[in-house]
């Protein structure tokens, strides 16, 4: 759905590019995690993938980017941002501040986009039950939790139905409750048939909920797969990603002697309940 | 580029010609207030002076952001509601903490700086149109004044005078003598003098020495303006130092005319350190 | 949370569509000024501002607040132009080196009428309009949409940026700074307030561009509205009544050589 192939780009002025050479090729519906130490150009990745470089920051981009078999390279922005809808860190920074209510806040998106009225009314209900945001639409947005917030944000880009969805570490300004909240939004787009793009520190969340995982590090990818084989590969701590609590247990265990025989990791719950069962089984 | 079409540079040329047409109203406005000095003030009553006077630059001024908003890009579109809210509320502290001077226009000056005329232009206005929905519509007639010093402002940072600290007072004290006389007509005939207590005892003073009442006005302008204007100005040139690089490169203003006087190398540096 | 001074009575003054009570407030200010005699902002005062206002339940509120603005305006106006009005010749009390004079005083009565009128009718439509709604009513008649969001936007940062700067205020009082002292010494200790209240500012900025073109506001699309403006045939004659009237009123006094 969302394809990079060979992209390469460079801040204006700048000496050295931040990305080399990146490609990846997410499918429709997919909900991908990407990981990358900070300082590793996530924020400059999902900027190329919603279409805001080169558009607004200048500079050198190199390769291509295509949405759904569509080159987004000559597109103006405000074509981008119907095709690639973008979240990022801060919620409070979101609020448009335009509109006095949730409701309104939801829709300004499509008040910029001209969209009719009785479209418009539809498609506000239509998000705000997906999204369990009924309560809330009558409250000004200033009012909400920066969870709930970032629930707002994430609605008042559905609610555009780009078919590709960036979310640039939603969750790194929210409490364990508002990171609940968005990574719970993950399990209600699955099969919405929206493809998201989440750039996550959050290993053991990311591995309940991405298909698929991507490592960002020296200026590239330079790992992809499957969620449980990422979060097991001994180079993450190279690329300063560190690993989740039940790897770190499991070897920590190893280092003491305990766990000799274990080839595989465990990267989750499940998977340490079961070295422990199988710990168990053989004495 | 979403300009590119013929239509669109017939709406440029409209707005440009509004500019025009807003700067001339203000300037004529001012002439004939000042200048031509109309006769009945002398006598009764300021009704149609203070017609033309909140009239002719309530509409130039409106001309002007209305052929300015259009340029601006939406950073800096995005900049202004933080600096209408600098000068709002740095303005009310100012005046809570009884500084004598106003330090009311921090925001306009520094988006002028950064983002150029127009965006200062917009800025000032509008400053002037929610201070008189929230605070008190006494304000929104004095909205030529903040016109002045968006222009001003905008036009001392194209030629460098924010590049070192020295330069920015004086512009702030040319800036504060030109805001000086233009609002005095609105003081003088729309609020006969009385803007607060201690300007109009200083208007009083004036005039019981001798002095017409526009005159009183203007002179009391002279003595606050230039002074609060200079160390606004240098309040900013001492702000931008602090300011981090990287926020020029987003300002395509204050790269093509070296607001700040740095080059290549630091903004290198700069667009290294963005990464992440 | 708004810092403006919308109270919602709904009254049908509060109910008229924004760009009727716009309307009614230009002309109202048109003719104080054009008509430069204090008994028409007095006659205007008691027909159109008095009566909308009590037909608006917002009376306290606007006599409160019109007050905290006229009361010092009027009073250096009228003690600084009973004494010191250039034209003033008919001494009413004299005290000393001090002089009253009628016709200082007729020119503050004219001019503190006008501003009566100015700042009653323009708070009357401030308190009886969501600022929202003006912006949409506005934004429809083909005002840019740019003006909308900046002013609807910094309506409602005006109270975070403020508690910022009274936390910022407050820390460097507790640190001991007084906010007392010298102007010089006053200017010193603003400085390390601005500072963190502008960077905090600045960073801002950046996400609140990004988030905004995420929303298509660059898009070049003609605008829609999820709310509509309530309307009427009678509120569409009548904002093109009123300026009429008042140009009549305004012209009439000249033509007939009464003024």
């Amino acid at each position: 759905m969302i394809r990079l192939d060979g992209v390469s780009y460079a801040y204006p002025d700048a000496v050295r590019p931040v990305l080399e050479n990146v490609s990846l090729d997410i499918g429709r519906g997919a909900i991908a995690g990407i990981l990358g130490a900070s300082g590793a150009g996530k924020t400059t990745l999902a900027k190329i993938m919603a279409g805001f470089i080169p558009a607004v920051d200048g500079g050198e981009l190199s390769g291509t980017v295509s949405v759904d078999g569509q080159g987004m390279g000559d597109l103006p922005l405000a074509e981008a941002v119907s095709r690639v809808g973008l979240v990022i860190q801060n919620p409070f920074n979101q609020i448009s501040g335009a509109r006095y209510t949730v409701r309104e806040e939801i829709a300004f998106g499509l008040e910029n986009f001209g969209v009719a009225r009785p479209e418009m009314q539809g498609r506000v209900d239509e998000v705000a039950e997906l999204l369990n945001l009924g309560p809330l639409l009558d409250r000004s947005p200033y009012e909400l939790s920066g969870g709930q917030q970032q629930l707002v944000a994430i609605a008042s880009m559905i609610v555009l139905r780009t078919p590709v969805l960036v979310m640039d570490e939603p969750t790194s300004q929210l409490d364990p409750a508002g990171t609940r909240m968005v990574f719970d939004v993950l399990s209600t787009l699955r099969g919405t048939g929206i493809t998201v793009v989440i750039f996550e520190h959050k290993l053991e969340l990311l591995h309940q909920h991405a298909d698929a995982l991507y490592v960002l590090a020296d200026r590239s990818i330079v790992a992809a797969g499957d969620p449980t084989d990422i979060l097991a590969d001994a180079r993450l701590a190279e690329w300063h990603i560190g690993s989740t609590r039940y790897t770190r247990a499991a070897r920590a265990a190893q280092d003491r002697g305990l766990l000799a025989g274990l080839q595989h990791l465990p990267v989750s719950l499940e998977q340490a309940v079961a070295v422990f069962a199988d710990d168990g089984g053989a004495r | 580029m979403p300009h590119s079409t013929n239509g669109a540079d017939s709406r440029r040329a409209r707005h440009i010609a509004l500019v025009i047409l807003g700067a001339l109203i203000v300037v004529a406005t001012y002439l004939y207030l000042v200048v031509w000095r109309p006769t009945e003030i002398a006598h009764t009553s300021t009704g149609r002076a203070s017609l033309i006077a909140i009239g002719g630059y309530v509409i130039g001024a409106v001309l002007l952001a209305v052929g300015s908003i259009h340029r601006l890009p939406t950073t800096t579109v995005a900049l202004i509601p933080v600096a209408i809210a600098l000068n709002i509320v740095v303005g009310q502290i100012v005046s809570v903490i009884g500084l004598p001077v106003y330090l009311d226009s921090i925001g306009t000056v520094l988006v002028s700086v950064l983002a150029g005329p127009a965006a200062g232009v917009v800025t000032g206005i509008l400053t002037n149109v929610i201070w008189g929905l929230t605070l008190s519509p006494i304000a929104l007639p004095f909205a030529v004044v903040q016109v002045v010093i968006g222009i001003f402002a905008g036009t001392a940072a194209r030629w460098g005078m924010f590049r070192r600290v020295y330069t920015a007072p004086l512009a702030g004290l040319v800036t504060g003598v030109v805001a000086a006389m233009v609002s005095a007509p609105i003081a003088a005939f729309v609020f006969g003098g009385a803007t607060g207590g201690g300007a109009g005892a200083i208007v009083g003073a004036f005039q019981a020495m001798g002095q017409s009442l526009l005159g009183a006005t203007t002179l009391q302008g002279l003595l606050s303006d230039p002074v609060d204007k200079a160390i606004t100005f240098t309040v900013v040139a001492l702000l931008l130092i602090a300011l981090p690089a990287r926020f020029l490169q987003r300002f395509p203003f204050a790269r093509a005319h070296r607001v700040f006087g740095r080059t290549g190398p630091k903004a290198a540096q700069t667009a290294l350190a963005r990464e992440g | 949370m708004s810092s403006t001074v919308y109270v919602d009575r709904g009254s049908p003054v509060h109910r008229l569509n924004p760009m009727t009570k716009l309307v009614a407030m230009l002309c109202v200010i048109v003719i104080v000024f054009a008509l430069p005699v204090w008994w028409v902002s007095g006659l205007v005062l008691a027909v159109a501002i008095i009566p909308v206002a009590v037909i608006s339940r917002c009376g306290r509120t606007l006599s409160r607040i019109s007050a905290t603005i006229l009361l010092p305006i009027l009073v250096v106006l009228f003690v600084v132009q009973g004494l010191t009005f250039p034209g003033g010749k008919t001494a009413l009390v004299s005290w000393g080196v001090f002089t009253v004079t009628s016709e200082g005083l007729h020119f503050a009565l004219g001019i503190g009428l006008r501003l009566v009128c100015l700042v009653l009718a323009s708070v009357l439509l401030v308190l009886t309009t969501h600022p929202g709604d003006l912006m949409s009513a506005l934004t429809a008649r083909g005002m840019s949409p740019k003006f909308g969001y900046i002013i609807s936007s910094t309506l409602q940062l005006i109270p975070a940026f403020r508690d910022r700067a009274n936390a910022i205020l407050l820390a460097q009082q507790a640190r001991g700074l007084s906010v007392k002292g010298s102007p010089l010494r006053r200017i010193k200790i603003m400085m390390p307030l601005l500072g963190p209240l502008i960077l905090g500012m600045f960073t801002d900025v950046e996400d609140r561009s990004t988030a905004m073109e995420a929303r298509g506001f660059g898009s070049t699309a003609r605008r829609t509205s999820l709310v509509p403006v309530p309307d009427s045939s009678v509120q569409r004659v009548s904002r093109w009544v009123m300026p009429a009237v008042s140009l009549a009123v305004i012209v009439v006094p000249f033509a007939t050589g009464a003024l």
